[in-house]
């Protein structure tokens, strides 16, 4: 091969001469390009290189060389930044004259690309640009405004004004503009938001629907800015505006501008309770009428047509996108009001009765929401179309009224008599969700004491058995009623508990179903402990009538109170042993959280069996080892090398492992989730103090989308944030972030403060391959695919999550293989065939498999997918060996597999 | 120009829909019904208004039908078979289909049953249908050289639309009868935002506004759920085509979910018929539907059989359905007979009956026996439900629909009198529309658009290609106060674009229209363009410089460069907001220029002390009207004096 211009010898001036001949070929530009690429080519040569290409891009006709020529001068630029003014110049001027919308877009690129790079592109040049260029190009220059680097109120204004252009794209490019101009916030001027706003308002009039639903959206995010800017009234007037004005572009024809405007509606922070009553009632309302809104004059009155009953006539548009997105902001917008939720109920019990099943689980889901807040009041009028949901034929759905049912508070002895008996009926046609409605039976029963005790006086003859002595309980009916019992002393009533105590003891007949159905609150002895102390509770009843109640609630899953508690006394361990490591006690540190994981192993073994919180803790224990190992890297005066702690981005890797792992198995309080998201947070601010390890933009990124969830959760459980995240977020206000600031927060994090709840969810799997060992092996054949039988068992996977079953061979690529949700719709074991493709041409193999569930939050850039799952995993299971054998063995052929 | 609408039909009342519209020259006759509740001359429009001739069909360009209802279509036969109307007629794929049905049975009921004198033949309906042009959903059709009409969906019935008709400028929308919210198996209305001078649509509904549709369904389900539970049979008399699916679809679906096993019947007869219609029109159902389609046909009913008489006294629940729809006679009619008579049965009313059938009987009033007639007396002691299911877009949708189009004019029609004058009197007061309640036999006339065609000047159109826009502070007019007066002060900033407002219209001596830009007008009539400017010059010291032998030797030139660039950074500091350049020999912020005065008797100087040395000289500057505050605010910034500005010294260094 030839020396490219090493010692600028002949070579050189031979490529020189090539270039500066009249015609490029594509050749000539191949060995140009080889040569700017060459860090040893002489300056002179690169110089003279320079001045060929923007000759020919001045001169040259052909769009295949232009666009070669662009592409080089591109890398020259990038490669030897001095010259980039010069190139920046001469492409500038090719982009304004030339005439063909690709190359000018490509010559835009190419500009924007150096610009990216080097403090070339001043505000002004960007203008002119915009002005000065073809609609096509200008339409690329806003939506690649982001790209040079303008001053925002610049950008702002170019924005603005081109949102009054003649062609409807570029103002949808110029409205796109300003929505992420609003987003980073650059902009306080309180007139020019207003200004903004106004022609966003404007604009959602306009002929053009893509324009309407990017005028939907500013007005929305301009609108929101409006309304922060302002102070005291002013700042609900402003809501309320941009309110009223996002609910009448809810009746525009086309479906894409009403659902941009319901996701629009459903973003709403602070509106005005009358204002919300009206978009639940095409009628105007008397409220409407009397318009008592402070300094509003009869504005709203005269709009209030255009928007009222903007939520039904969402909810019961013809597009399931629509009322998909209505009942999505229905749902965030109960949360702004209690009187609003009480009337919504009324529309949500009817979408119940919705043919997309999308929709009917959105609806019950912000039922479940308004439980949670105690604004549910169901009304005998929505029983019939909600307790039908029960038998509805999706288990999705019949799960989400189960959810609702546990956590509603019923108002009166009717409603509560028509879901018991709903549930008995779902029993009676659903026979594989029995233990699921006996739950929702027992948490009715606890919920709603006084209305159990009257319900059982009075069919208490139905479960007392028949005079020829036998007990029906088998009967769907009886076991329900009995389950409802035995949970009605659980409810903390002052007065002491009515329930006929022979129930008691047919009760403990059906242990087993009880049992299970209490698999999460608690085991079968305290169980059998509980119920054997209620049926005896009639003779102590004479003797101390008075704290019998009491007693019975002590029993309540009395050694899942005990381990809570012990495992709680040992998480208030943690901020003592975290100060130890702060401090460089080490060893200390460490030594104290192997106590703990022994007291852990003892907790693990008692009869209980490993519950969701010892796995949990298990976890947490791993955690903070790590945290600790990582935290005296940090230690000035500690040299680590004493310390067997192992390699930094190691142990960064396993703590991001483990961070995913019990932020996704496990689902919590919102007390529980925060806590590991803090842990995240403090992971991600080792990885931002250490630029040598990982990428800071990314990791910066992702530490402010955690960040976001976090203050989520805090305004939504109404917590103050730590000092570790307030510090945090000062972080993510000021960029680029300052180191100073990164120690700062690093040096605020704490563990203290945590306390486990109790109600624990674990997603877990059991993975097993049946019959196969080393000794039995599967048979295959070379080159074909081959059937895994295996059998899973799986506990609390959430709805929505995917599982994957990953399979590998030693080092060879992994393969993936989704499993259908419907495998475990119904039941949480089942048996697969799972079909391996690439079986290797060997004698002998093993396989490894194991379960993964995808993460939401973290995506797989698509690169590295290959068609396997687009989150990242985490196992639920450790990896099986399965064995393969493309010989039959001896004993397989003896048993004729 | 103007447009002439004749209401020949339907003007303050329901029924016989008919108007004959004249735009620019073309007239159009939008449906073409017949009245129900008369049997003389009344029944059918007068057609005599058209024209003072016989000839129909000079007078009317094209006849168009919104949808097969025969208070819309019915009379058609009589019209182009009897009148002797023989141009074009357009409706839509179903109702070119499914009218003919319509009118035929109609036929066979006046002349069998009634015994009437035939007003129209089957021949005579046949070969009115085949002068039917059908069109397509948002098919242009180009009636000839200057007519150009255009269907859109109107949800209502099977194959209903609006129609768009554009002569010239001049465009209208007819809506026939539409829904604005969508039913089970029909979409709602829908079209685009068009450019109107009228708009006439119907107004049943004019001051009821309907709740959510759920509830009604809800209602529905509800009691059906309830009869059948508690073992009984539940009637439901229904028309063809329409309500009979729609029901149908919600009991089918929910039945589907609950897996109830109580068996549904559809009666034989028009229905199975009509179902196989809306089978093969799956394109102009509900969106739904559409996408369900793909899977299986919603219409092939899962739960639904087929009834036969002999089934009337099964035992055992089941809901039927059955034609017709007010139990007038019929199949209803006898299951009636059999089923009202069980306290377990329910009977499923539409919501409006005539009066003398057995369904109007039953609303009014609790009844406890019906004489069908002397000899025969039925005992009613089954539950009676009334639907309340409208294919009829509510006032609500209504004024959505004008909200949305927001057409020049509007004019109401197919409604009663009093509550179209109310729904008037609102569309006046909150859209701003003028609206008109013409009564039958009455002409509106609205004025109509026209552009004038010019010529531009080719300086006109470069200035339009490229933009060049323009923000100004806009005074807050009267009328549109968008917030409490006190708070909100005023004044907003707008954005304009001059390259659409701004232009000059002449009338060049052979009297045509030219366009031209502001900049040529000068030319044109030969005068000078004239400018006011501000101008203010002063003395400023702006750098203390150290003095040494290094600045006595700088050059005047760099100097000024100098205090140029001094003067810059500190504005740029000082007035972030605003756009400031610089053009090396002057510093331009906005419309304000400032540049180091060299003159010695400047025009604009004002008098004060001053002393030549280096770091100071005369800033002369100059700014248009517009920037008046802002030049002010620099030449204060400017004229304070600001200590330990070295910056010139420091970057010397």
């Amino acid at each position: 091969m030839e020396q490219p211009a090493t010692s600028s010898g002949e070579p050189s001036q031979a490529s020189s001469a090539d270039a500066s001949d009249e015609t490029l070929t594509r050749h000539t530009l191949t060995s140009l390009r080889s040569l700017i690429i060459n860090p040893s080519s002489p300056v002179s040569l690169i110089n003279s290189i320079l001045e060929t290409l923007t000759r020919h891009l001045r001169l040259s006709r052909d769009s295949l060389i232009l666009h070669h020529i662009l592409s080089l001068l591109a890398e020259l630029a990038h490669r030897s930044p001095d010259r980039s003014a010069v190139i920046f110049q001469a492409v500038r001027s090719f982009s304004l004259s030339t005439e063909s919308p690709p190359l000018a877009a490509e010559s835009l690129d190419t500009l924007a690309s150096i610009s990216e790079n080097e403090e070339i592109c001043d505000g002004s040049f960007f203008v002119s640009l915009c002005f000065d260029s073809l609609p096509p190009s200008r339409l690329w220059l806003l939506k690649n405004a982001g790209r040079f680097r303008v001053r925002p109120y610049l950008l702002f204004t170019v924005f603005l004004g081109f949102t009054r252009d003649p062609y409807p794209y570029v103002r949808k490019a110029a409205l796109d503009g300003l929505i992420s101009l609003s987003r980073s916030g650059a902009i306080e001027d309180h007139s020019l938001i207003k200004g903004c706003y106004h022609r966003a308002v404007e604009l959602s009039g306009d002929s053009e629907a893509c324009v309407r639903v990017a005028a939907v959206q500013t007005v929305s995010e301009w609108g929101q800015m409006l309304a922060a800017s302002a102070h005291g009234m002013d700042r609900m007037k402003w809501s309320n505006e941009v309110f009223i004005k996002l609910c009448s572009m809810a009746r525009d024809m086309r479906v894409d501008v009403r659902v941009a405007a319901f996701n629009a509606i459903e973003k709403t922070k602070m509106v005005s309770v009358g204002l919300l009553l009206q978009t639940l009632s095409k009628k105007v309302l008397d409220i409407m009428k009397e318009s008592n809104y402070p300094g509003q004059g009869s504005r709203e009155q005269k709009e209030a047509f255009a928007f009222s009953g903007a939520l039904v006539h969402g909810l019961e548009d013809e597009y399931h996108e629509v009322r998909d997105a209505a009942c999505c902001s229905m749902q965030k917008l109960t949360a702004l009001s209690s009187q609003f939720s009480g009337e919504a109920i009324n529309l949500l019990t009817d979408m119940l009765n919705d043919d997309s099943m999308a929709v009917r689980l959105h609806a019950l889901e912000t039922m479940q929401m308004m439980a949670n807040r105690g604004h549910l009041s169901l009304k005998v009028l929505h029983m019939h179309m909600f307790l039908g949901s029960l038998t509805d034929s999706s288990s999705l759905i019949r799960d989400a009224v189960r959810q609702v049912l546990k956590s509603v508070k019923l108002q009166n002895m009717e409603l509560f008599r028509l879901s018991v008996y709903g549930l008995i009926e779902s029993m009676k046609s659903y026979h594989q969700d029995e233990i699921k409605n006996l739950s929702v039976l027992f948490n009715l029963g606890r919920n709603h004491g006084r209305f159990t005790e009257s319900l059982i006086t009075k069919v208490f003859n139905e479960i007392e058995p028949a005079s020829d002595g036998k007990l029906g309980f088998d009967n769907a009916r009886v076991s329900a009623f009995l389950m409802l019992a035995i949970a009605a002393p659980l409810c903390h009533v002052k007065n002491r508990c009515k329930i006929p105590v022979p129930i008691f003891s047919y009760a403990v007949t059906m242990l087993g179903r009880i049992s299970s159905a209490l698999v999460d609150e608690a085991d079968q002895d305290t169980l059998l402990a509980y119920l054997t102390h209620c049926s005896r509770s009639s003779n102590d009843h004479e003797m101390h009538s008075g704290n019998l109640l009491p007693s019975h609630a002590k029993v309540q899953l009395e050694a899942d109170c005990q381990l809570l508690k012990s495992m709680n006394d040992m998480f208030s361990k943690m901020g003592s042993i975290w100060s130890a490591v702060k401090l460089g006690h080490i060893n200390k540190g460490l030594r104290t959280l192997r106590v703990c994981k022994g007291e852990l192993a003892i907790l693990a073994s008692e009869p209980s069996g490993i519950s969701a919180s010892v796995a949990f803790a298990e976890q947490y224990l791993r955690i903070v080892k790590l945290l600790s190992k990582i935290y005296i890297h940090f230690l000035p005066t500690v040299n680590y090398c004493n310390y067997r702690v192992g390699n930094l981005d190691l142990l960064l890797v396993k703590l991001e492992r483990r961070l995913r792992d019990i932020r996704h198995q496990f689902i919590g309080q919102p007390k529980e989730e925060l806590h590991i998201l803090e842990l995240i947070l403090f992971s991600y601010v080792v990885k931002l103090l250490l630029p040598e390890i990982c990428c800071c933009e990314i990791t910066m990124r992702k530490l402010s989308a955690v960040l976001f969830q976090v203050e989520h959760l805090q305004e939504e459980a109404c917590m103050k944030p730590s000092s570790f995240v307030s510090e945090l977020e000062k972080i993510t206000a000021s960029t680029p972030c300052h180191p100073s600031l990164l120690r700062k927060a690093f040096s605020h994090f704490s563990l203290e403060k945590f306390e486990l709840s109790g109600r624990l969810e674990y997603a877990s799997a059991e993975l097993t391959v049946p019959g196969n060992n080393s000794e039995n092996p599967l048979y295959f054949v070379c080159g074909m695919p081959v059937a895994i039988p295996i059998k899973v068992k799986l506990g609390s996977i959430p709805r929505q999550r995917r599982l994957w079953l990953k399979m590998t061979i030693g080092e060879e690529p992994t393969e993936f293989l989704y499993l259908d949700t419907k495998l475990y719709a119904d039941s949480t074991r089942f048996s697969y065939s799972a079909p391996f493709y690439r079986t290797p041409k060997v004698l002998s193999f093993t396989l490894r498999i194991s379960i993964g569930m995808e993460c939401m939050s973290e995506i797989i850039d698509a690169a590295s997918r290959c068609g396997g799952p687009r989150y990242e995993l985490t196992f639920l299971t450790p990896e099986m060996d399965a064995y393969l054998s493309s010989e039959k063995s001896i004993h397989s052929l003896g048993t004729g597999v | 120009m103007a447009i002439d609408c004749l209401v020949l039909g339907a003007g303050q009342e329901v029924g016989k829909s008919c108007a004959v519209v004249t735009i620019n020259g073309k007239r159009i006759m939008f449906d073409c019904g017949m009245h129900m509740g008369h049997l003389d001359h009344r029944r059918y429009p007068d057609f005599s208004l058209i024209s003072s001739s016989d000839d129909s069909n000079g007078a009317l360009d094209c006849v168009i039908i919104t949808h097969f209802h025969l208070d819309h279509v019915g009379a058609l036969p009589y019209f182009t078979e009897v009148r002797g109307y023989g141009g074009p007629i357009y409706m839509t794929y179903p109702t070119k289909a499914l009218s003919p049905l319509m009118l035929e049975d109609y036929r066979k009921v006046m002349v069998e049953r009634r015994g009437e004198e035939e007003q129209f033949t089957s021949d005579h309906i046949a070969n009115c249908m085949k002068k039917v042009i059908a069109v397509d959903l948002k098919q242009t059709i180009q009636v000839d050289k200057d007519l150009q009409i255009r269907a859109y969906y109107a949800g209502h019935v099977l194959g209903a639309a609006m129609f768009y008709a554009k002569v010239g400028d001049t465009a209208l929308v007819y809506t026939g009868d539409y829904n604005m919210t969508p039913d089970r198996h029909l979409g709602a209305a829908q079209i685009d935002r068009l450019q109107l001078d009228l708009l006439i649509t119907e107004s049943t509904y004019a001051t009821t506004v309907r709740d959510s549709k759920y509830a009604r369904e809800r209602e529905f389900i509800q009691a059906v759920h309830k009869c059948v539970t508690g073992g009984g049979k539940v009637l439901i008399p229904t028309f063809a085509l329409g309500r009979a699916q729609e029901l149908c679809i919600l009991l089918d679906d929910y039945w589907e979910r609950m897996s109830i096993k109580v068996p549904i019947y559809f009666a034989a007869g028009l229905t199975i018929q009509a179902n196989m219609y809306y089978k093969m029109l799956i394109n102009w159902t509900s969106q739904k539907i559409k996408e369900t389609y793909a899977t299986h046909n919603p219409f092939n009913f899962k739960n639904v059989h087929k009834f036969e008489r002999s089934m009337i006294n099964d035992p055992g629940p089941c809901v039927l359905f059955a034609t017709p729809g007010m139990i007038s006679g019929g199949f209803s009619l006898e299951v009636f007979k059999h089923w009202a008579p069980s306290e377990k049965n329910l009977i499923m009313l539409p919501g409006y009956c005539v009066a003398g059938t057995v369904g109007h009987k039953l609303m009014s009033g609790k009844a406890t026996s019906v004489d069908l007639d002397k000899d025969t007396r039925i005992d009613v002691r089954c539950k009676i439900h009334q639907l309340s299911f409208s294919p009829h877009t509510d006032s609500k949708g209504i004024m959505d629909l004008v909200r949305f189009l927001s057409p020049k004019h509007v004019i109401l029609v197919h409604g009663e009198k009093p509550k179209m004058a109310s729904l008037k009197a609102k569309i006046e007061s909150e859209l701003k529309i003028p609206s008109y309640v013409p009564c039958n036999n009455e002409t509106v006339s609205v004025p109509s658009t026209h552009y004038l065609k010019a010529d531009a000047s080719s300086a006109f159109l470069r200035a339009c290609s490229s933009p060049n826009f323009e923000f100004s502070k806009r005074h807050r007019e009267e009328g549109e106060n968008l917030g409490s007066e006190g708070t909100e002060l005023n004044s907003r900033l707008q954005v304009n674009d001059e390259r659409v407002n701004h232009g000059i219209l002449i009338l060049e001596g052979t009297k045509k229209v030219k366009l031209m830009h502001q900049d040529e007008l000068p030319l044109l009539l030969g005068k000078e363009k004239h400018v006011i400017e501000y101008a203010y010059c002063s003395y400023t010291r702006l750098i203390e410089v150290e003095k040494n032998e290094d600045t006595s030797v700088t050059s005047a030139t760099e100097m000024r460069s100098n205090l140029l660039r001094v003067l810059l950074s500190r504005l740029s500091r000082e007035h972030q907001e605003e756009t400031i350049q610089d053009f090396g020999e002057y510093i331009q912020v906005n419309s304000v220029q400032i540049r180091v005065c060299d003159k010695d008797s400047c025009p604009y100087r004002i008098k004060g002390s001053h002393e030549n040395g280096p770091g100071s000289a005369f800033l002369c500057l100059s700014w248009s009207a517009g920037d008046e505050e802002l030049a002010w605010n620099i030449i204060a910034s400017i004229e304070t004096p600001q200590p330990g500005h070295l910056l010139l010294g420091s970057e010397r260094q």
